[in-house]
Order: structure tokens, then C-alpha cells, then sequence
């Protein structure tokens, strides 16, 4: 026989008092699970966006000097750790993102270099399609993008007429060919760029020897070093570096984050003060078997061991089974709601999940300490003759 | 704690008893009001008692105070040599599971157990073992088929024999009953007063009652009034 005492046993036999209090756990990790995810895509997004940073990185002259002058490039080839270092004209086409119309850099370096960085990123040509011709206002862009901007071969990808920012070509660009890969990116022309954004500053690519040191090799030309002999000098050059990007985006954001820690933590505290009163209502209502438990002899501390597993078992399934519908429920709207609009949301983020940690310790701890205290002060007998 | 199962013959040998003992309340008015006043008591192991009294004597009160449940404002109780008021609360709480049983004016059982779950929760071990001398003592009380049954399908003398077998399934020193017949019918009543009577071969048993009908065959009865022993009527 299982314990009649136990945990399982009660919950098996008690669904109407055990469902209503595991129902607001539920709910309550999938409120707080999917407000920290659709923040969280806010910051996915942008290191999706700019996810070709980690195979490459930019060095975007200072505006005055519209291209990075020979000495910073010198410096960049000079390190052993670099491979190759390209000019590169750019020009953005708008994406649709959780923040809004976002630019999308369209980069133009020659056939060579376009063909080497496609390797570097584990990038190719979906069939159907073309690279962009020499000259031409062509441009080929990654399937996410293409998805997220409606396109296919054949449409404009930008034009005279684009809507806001900093995108748009005073002539039509139209798109050749779609690319698959990891990695988000577009290319088009050099020559077009170069006929075309006359006024548009012209970057320096480069790439290190071995992908892994691409970071170290950051960190070692940064710009904010540039007093020391032999860096960069930030007042002519900024890098657009994976490390820069990552601290800029966090840092931007780290007042959302704190804002939602502050509301998550509100919720949790709400959700916990509410499930320690229910817990303390079914207490209630459930004084008389703890009395009679107690008359016959069974020690409080086994009493309060009891309410603790119930607790504490009720919590974690109510967690777990939270989890999994936030899951399904976020999976169910990135399906149906945010990849048909190209946005970007991740179901599995962990980091999301991690704010709901708190719930079931929470409600246990707000539960248990209120019991707790009614528990140390029962009087079996005045309940007993009571009734 | 308040274990030794080794020696249980021992402890059947041993009184239960109070000396002196007072039990007062601090009514809304601030006036102390007595439930119990100067009682002193010893019952003998192995017998059958009855205590008596009109309402508000102090039945139940002397009962909790043997029983270890209260602790009297003034005077000591003890079980033996066990004297509740110098132990600890664990440890009178171990000698209650360990040696005491209980029936209740209401049987008190837990409405989401079976009868056999509620019956083995009062065992000194939850097993086989506790499972079988349950249904030996159900079959003793005729009930023997209603161990599965939830306490919501049984009559209101069904319920209270369960909780009979409840306070045999630790084979008790004593059993302390508080009014056992007092909710139900008269046969039921009966039926309950003769297993707890029975009992007696094998330990004390205490029955607070106003009913005289059902301490008829008690070995002896303690008489209270305004919280005091009658003198004249216990014998």
C-alpha cells in the first residue's frame, strides 16, 4: 500500500482542490515565460540580423573620411591573424522586425570576395536564381529575408519609394536569387554601389585566418585602444565587431531587462501571495484532518512535512506543465503568428524560462510559512470538540 | 520520544493517572472560569471506565488531560512514570502514537482515504502487517468488505467503527473515547460501547459519556461535577 499520507495520494484523490491552485501556476510561468521570450526575440533579432559578425567584421570609416584610410587598413593586414581584407559599398533594404522597419546592410564587394565570404559563411545560391550582374541594381538576399520581406525572384527589394529609415537605392533593386544558409546576409555589386551611393561611405571587410579568432582579433584592433601604438584609430575607423554589437545591445537594453525583472518579480510575488492565501483556504478547510492527525499522534514536524511535499510537489508539476504549454503555445504563434511575418521568436530560449525559477520556491515558501506558523499554534483538541 | 515497544507488557501495568490536576479559562470577561478543578484520579491498566457527568463537568477536559492533549494549569498527569508536563511535546506526542488511542464524539476520518487507509495511518508502522490486524478488527466489528469504500459511502455507525478499529491498529495501552455514541442510533451505539469494551482484555479503555446505558459494564466510573469528582457517585 502507498502511503496514504503522501503527497500523491492526496493530489489522486483531490483534483478540485489540486487543479485550481496548479491552474494559476500554469498560468502564471506561461505569462511570465512569454513576456521574457517576446523581449528576449528583441535581442535575437538583432544578433540574427547582424549574425554575419561572426564570420566577418566591418571597419566603417568616421564620415569625414569617407573611406578607412590606408594606415588603419595597414594595420588591419599587418596583424598574422588576418586573411583578407576587402573594400565593400553597402546599401540597406528595410526588414520587418519586432521593433519595427529595421535596416538590412545589402553588401557590394567584387565577384572574388562575394564568392569567398558565401564559403565563409556556409551561404549558396538556391536554385532558380542568379548572382547579381556586374553593375546592375540586382541583389541577392537570404531566404528568411526574402520571407520576411514577401518577396521572391524577380520583385524590388528596394527603390526610390521605400518607406522610412535609411534604406532605399534612388534606382530600383531588383532581387536574382535567393541564398540558403545559417547565416542572414545580401550581396550585390560593388560596381552598382559604387555608381550609385556616391555619397555612401566605403567599409573595409575582414576576415581572420582561423573563424575561431575572429573575437581576439577584434579585441586587438579595437578602436578604444587607439592611443596604444599599432590600434586603430577610433576618431577615423569604427569597428562593427560581434563583441561591440553583443555590449552595445545589451547595454541598450539592460534598462528592459531591468523594467521586465522588476515586473516579473511584482508578478511572482503577487502569484505567490495569492497561492499561499489558497493554500491557506484549503488549509482551512482541511484543519480537521490535521488535528486528528496531530490528537492520534503524529508529530507537527511530520504535519508540516506533509504540506511542504504537497506543496512543493504541486508547484513543480504546476512548473513543468507551465513550461510545456508555453512551449506549445509559443511554438503554435511563432508557427502561425511570427514566421509568417519573418519575425523572430524563440520557443526553446532558456534564459526566458529561468525567470519563471522563482515560482514554485516562491508559492512553496509563501505557502509553507503561513501554514507553518498556524501549524506550531494547532490545538488539536479545541478543533476536534469544536466540531 | 516516547517509544519502547519492547516493553509493552510493562507499560500495561502501569496507571494512568492525575493528581491534583486544575484546568482553567480566562473567559472574554477576564474571569477565570474552572472546566476543572483540584481532580485527582488513578486508573488501573486493563480495565473499562467510565467518566459521567452533566454537560460542562468536565468529562472531556479530565479525558484530554489523562490523554495528554491538554496540560493542566495546575496539577500533573502522567502514564507511569511518563509525567506529560516534564516531557517534551514530541515526546507526549510519540506516547499518544504509540500507546493511546482515540475515538471522537465525530469518527474524524479523512474523507479522501479508503477505511483500510484510514486505519493503517494510525499504525505504528504503515505495512502488511498493519493492513492485516485492520481487517482482522474489521471483521471483529462485522465490516469486513467496506476497506475499500471512502468514509462518504458509509453510515454514520459504519464511520465510528472505523474509527474504533483506528484507535486498536497500534495495539494501544489505552483507548481514550471522547461521546464515541453520541452521534449515533442506539444499536450502533452498542455495537461500538461492546468493541471498546472488549478492549479491556488487552489494555485500558476510557469512555467519557452522559449516557449511563453505555457505561453499564464499565469496571468502574468517575463521577464529575462543576468540574469536580462526585464523591458520592464514583465508585
Amino acid at each position: 500500500m502507498r502511503n496514504p499520507l503522501s503527497a500523491f495520494t492526496y493530489f489522486q484523490r483531490n483534483p478540485s482542490k489540486v487543479l485550481p491552485m496548479g491552474f494559476v501556476i500554469v498560468l502564471s510561468v506561461f505569462l511570465i515565460a512569454s513576456v521574457a521570450t517576446m523581449v528576449n526575440s528583441i535581442d535575437l533579432t538583432i544578433t540574427t540580423i547582424y549574425g554575419y559578425t561572426k564570420h566577418f567584421t566591418y571597419a566603417i570609416p568616421q564620415r569625414v573620411t569617407q573611406r578607412v584610410p590606408a594606415d588603419q587598413v595597414a594595420i588591419i593586414k599587418a596583424d598574422p591573424r588576418t586573411d583578407r581584407v576587402m573594400e565593400a559599398s553597402i546599401f540597406f533594404t528595410n526588414i520587418k522586425t519586432v521593433f519595427g522597419r529595421f535596416p538590412f546592410v545589402v553588401l557590394g564587394v567584387t565577384d572574388e570576395n562575394r564568392d569567398y565570404l558565401m564559403r565563409r559563411v556556409g551561404t549558396e545560391l538556391l536554385p532558380g536564381g542568379r548572382m547579381p550582374a556586374d553593375g546592375m541594381p540586382e541583389a541577392v538576399i537570404s531566404e528568411p529575408l526574402a520571407k520576411n520581406k514577401k518577396v521572391k525572384v524577380g520583385d524590388l527589394i528596394a527603390g526610390p519609394n521605400d518607406e522610412g529609415g535609411i534604406s532605399g537605392s534612388p534606382v530600383p533593386v531588383r532581387l536574382v536569387g535567393i541564398l540558403k544558409g545559417p547565416i542572414w546576409i545580401a550581396f550585390t555589386s560593388k560596381t552598382f554601389c559604387d555608381m550609385t551611393f556616391i555619397t555612401t561611405p566605403r567599409s573595409m571587410v575582414f576576415t581572420s585566418k582561423d573563424p575561431g579568432q575572429l573575437l581576439a582579433l577584434n579585441n586587438d584592433l579595437m578602436p578604444t585602444l587607439h592611443k596604444e601604438r599599432g590600434r586603430l584609430n577610433s576618431s577615423k575607423v569604427q569597428l562593427l565587431s560581434r563583441q561591440n554589437l553583443i555590449y552595445e545591445l545589451r547595454d541598450s537594453l539592460s534598462s528592459m531587462y531591468l523594467i521586465m525583472g522588476v515586473v516579473n518579480g511584482m508578478v511572482i510575488f503577487v502569484i505567490a501571495l495569492m497561492s499561499g492565501m489558497l493554500s491557506n483556504i484549503y488549509f482551512t478547510q482541511r484543519i480537521a484532518e490535521f488535528a486528528v492527525l496531530s490528537a492520534i499522534g503524529y508529530q507537527r514536524r511530520r504535519l508540516l512535512a506533509k504540506v511542504i511535499s504537497e506543496t512543493l510537489l504541486m508547484t513543480l508539476v504546476g512548473w513543468i506543465l507551465g513550461g510545456i504549454v508555453t512551449f506549445l503555445a509559443l511554438s503554435y504563434m511563432k508557427e502561425s503568428v511570427f514566421e509568417p511575418r519573418g519575425l523572430l521568436i524563440d520557443p526553446t530560449d532558456l534564459f526566458a524560462y529561468k525567470y519563471t525559477i522563482p515560482i514554485p520556491f516562491s508559492i512553496t515558501f509563501f505557502a509553507v510559512a503561513t501554514i507553518a506558523v498556524r501549524l506550531m499554534r494547532l490545538d488539536p483538541v479545541s478543533i476536534i470538540e469544536r466540531r | 520520544m516516547y517509544k519502547n515497544q519492547t516493553t509493552t507488557s510493562l507499560l500495561r501495568s502501569e496507571t494512568l493517572a492525575c493528581e491534583g490536576a486544575s484546568l482553567a479559562y480566562v473567559d472574554g470577561a477576564r474571569r477565570v472560569t474552572y472546566a476543572l478543578r483540584d481532580v485527582t484520579v488513578e486508573l488501573s491498566p486493563c480495565r473499562f471506565y467510565g467518566i459521567m457527568g452533566p454537560s460542562g463537568s468536565g468529562k472531556s477536559s479530565l479525558l484530554y488531560i489523562l490523554a495528554g492533549l491538554k496540560q493542566p494549569t495546575e496539577g500533573t498527569a502522567r502514564f507511569g512514570d511518563f509525567r506529560y508536563r516534564e516531557r517534551p511535546e514530541t515526546e507526549v506526542t510519540g506516547l499518544r502514537r504509540d500507546k493511546f488511542g482515540f475515538v471522537f464524539q465525530q469518527p474524524f476520518l479523512l474523507p479522501y482515504l479508503t477505511v483500510l487507509e484510514n486505519i493503517v495511518v494510525a499504525a505504528p508502522s504503515i505495512g502488511k502487517a498493519a493492513e492485516e490486524l485492520a481487517m482482522t478488527y474489521l471483521e471483529e466489528l462485522g465490516m469486513r468488505g467496506l476497506e475499500h469504500k471512502l468514509p462518504s459511502q458509509l453510515s454514520g455507525g459504519e464511520k465510528q467503527r472505523v474509527a474504533v478499529v483506528r484507535a486498536m491498529v497500534n495495539d494501544p495501552a489505552v483507548i481514550f473515547a471522547d461521546e464515541p455514541t453520541a452521534a449515533l442510533d442506539r444499536a450502533n451505539g452498542h455495537r461500538v460501547i461492546e468493541a471498546l469494551a472488549r478492549w479491556r482484555s488487552r489494555g485500558t479503555v476510557v469512555v467519557v459519556t452522559h449516557d449511563a446505558e453505555m457505561v453499564a459494564d464499565a469496571d468502574a466510573l468517575v463521577i464529575l461535577r462543576d468540574g469536580h469528582i462526585d464523591e458520592a457517585s464514583t465508585h
